[in-house]
């Protein structure tokens, strides 16, 4: 995963590898650094697939609840971050499929904008004047507002590559498909992204 | 020649770095010969800029503390519901070899053995079963039945057993290991040499039964 495993590393931080083998031999304190650690990424990561904070919340907390019960089977032959990454996205996919959220065109209520979290790479930097700002503002709402209204195997082949950088063939895995389906998924959720965006585009920031 | 989803996936492709230094080549003399597609690729690029801008990998957890307390407190209740459950399996484990360790079980056992075959017909009309007959290896010990069908009881006496020294220790099986059969509902018990102690089982009216 090439976005993922953000390893501590600063060496004042223990490793996730000492966190992981304390987590396993029943330590809940280590495990507390662990979900610390990751959990504006997992949040980040439910936030952009349900598009909706409360269950969102609910979602990354499932995920590490169900790697701690996991924990005992990890063989630490993957990176931690990876390897919760997964259970999140399998938490996240059968949520979906459960609530077989469809692309229909409702916005839902409940929604809350998020910004970028201070120093996360995407954030913007440095300053922008009040209404180069309130236009980035629009834009990010809107390109929420577009995220939403992509069916959910959309969404999560945008979110995978988009956000998370992972490859084709890690995304194939993830979502159980091939790559050519990859593929397609990724051109047409662009290609409603284009049309949703357009005049977006045409008057750009 | 290509079709249409080729020409699709190549450019998605391109546009994620999916390409090999040959392939990137190829398309990028191809954009040069298309303006529309070049125009099309280019839009793609834009959108993908503006979808790693303004879609955060990192987003602040709201009430980040009571975040991770509450997955404090679903772990210890986790933690404390498998002690229980483990602690339930433990009791029924010792609840049946407690029972193998009563002391009329000794004795049942001793008749067992002194009694080793006991013919039983059934009465299909009324239901009831009688004892026909007895068996018993030692010849010494005399076996008599009395039944009362107004008690509904019957009686085994056995006459002949040697008396039991009072100082004989007299202990019951002595259990290794245990295995259950969730199958046929049984569960065999072992000495420390592996060989099979007894067979048990639940009766309907979920007492223990010894089948072997």
């Amino acid at each position: 995963m090439s976005a993922a495993a953000p390893a501590a590393t600063d060496p004042v931080e223990p490793l996730d590898v000492d966190l992981v083998k304390r987590s396993q031999a029943g330590d809940t304190r280590a495990f507390d650094l662990l979900v610390t650690r990751y959990r504006s990424r997992i949040y980040a990561m439910t936030y952009h697939l349900i598009q909706n904070e409360t269950e969102a919340w609910d979602l990354a907390q499932e995920a590490f609840i169900k790697a701690w019960r996991a924990l005992p089977n990890f063989k630490l032959d993957a990176a931690f971050y990876t390897w919760l990454y997964r259970i999140a996205h399998n938490v996240t996919y059968d949520w979906l499929r459960k609530k077989k959220i469809q692309g229909d065109g409702e916005f839902d209520d409940e929604r809350t904008e998020h910004r970028a979290m201070p120093g996360s790479r995407t954030a913007p930097q440095g300053f922008d004047a009040p209404d180069r700002a309130m236009k980035r503002q629009e834009l990010g709402s809107r390109i929420h507002e577009a995220i939403a209204r992509l069916t959910p195997d959309h969404r999560q082949a945008i979110v995978l590559r988009e956000i998370e950088g992972l490859s084709y063939e890690e995304i194939a895995e993830m979502m159980k498909c091939s790559l050519g389906t990859v593929m397609s998924r990724l051109f047409y959720a662009r290609k409603k992204l284009q049309e949703m965006l357009k005049d977006t585009y045409e008057n750009p920031v | 020649m290509k079709t249409p989803s080729d020409e699709n996936h190549d450019l998605i492709r391109w546009l994620d770095g999916e390409m090999t230094a040959d392939e990137r080549r190829a398309f990028e003399a191809t954009l040069q010969n298309d303006p529309e597609l070049a125009a099309e690729a280019e839009s793609m690029r834009q959108l993908s800029e503006s979808l790693k801008t303004h879609l955060p990998a990192e987003m602040p957890v709201p009430h980040a503390d009571f975040f991770n307390s509450q997955i404090q407190v679903r772990i210890a209740q986790m933690e404390l519901d498998d002690a229980r459950e483990r602690e339930k399996a433990a009791e029924s484990t010792a609840g049946w070899l407690s029972w193998l360790r009563m002391p009329w079980l000794v004795g049942a056992a001793a008749a067992a053995f002194a009694i080793a075959g006991l013919v039983w017909t059934q009465n299909s009309s009324s239901g009831t079963s009688t004892i026909a007959s007895t068996y018993t290896p030692n010849p010494s010990v005399h076996a008599q039945v009395f039944h009362s069908a107004d008690a509904q009881a019957t009686v085994l006496m056995l006459d002949g057993l040697e008396p039991v020294p009072a100082e004989k220790k007299i202990v019951g099986f002595r259990v290794h290991r245990a295995e259950s059969d969730a199958e046929v509902a049984t569960t065999t018990l072992f000495d420390e040499n592996g060989s099979v102690l007894a067979v048990v089982a639940l009766n309907a009216k979920g007492q223990p039964q010894v089948l072997k």
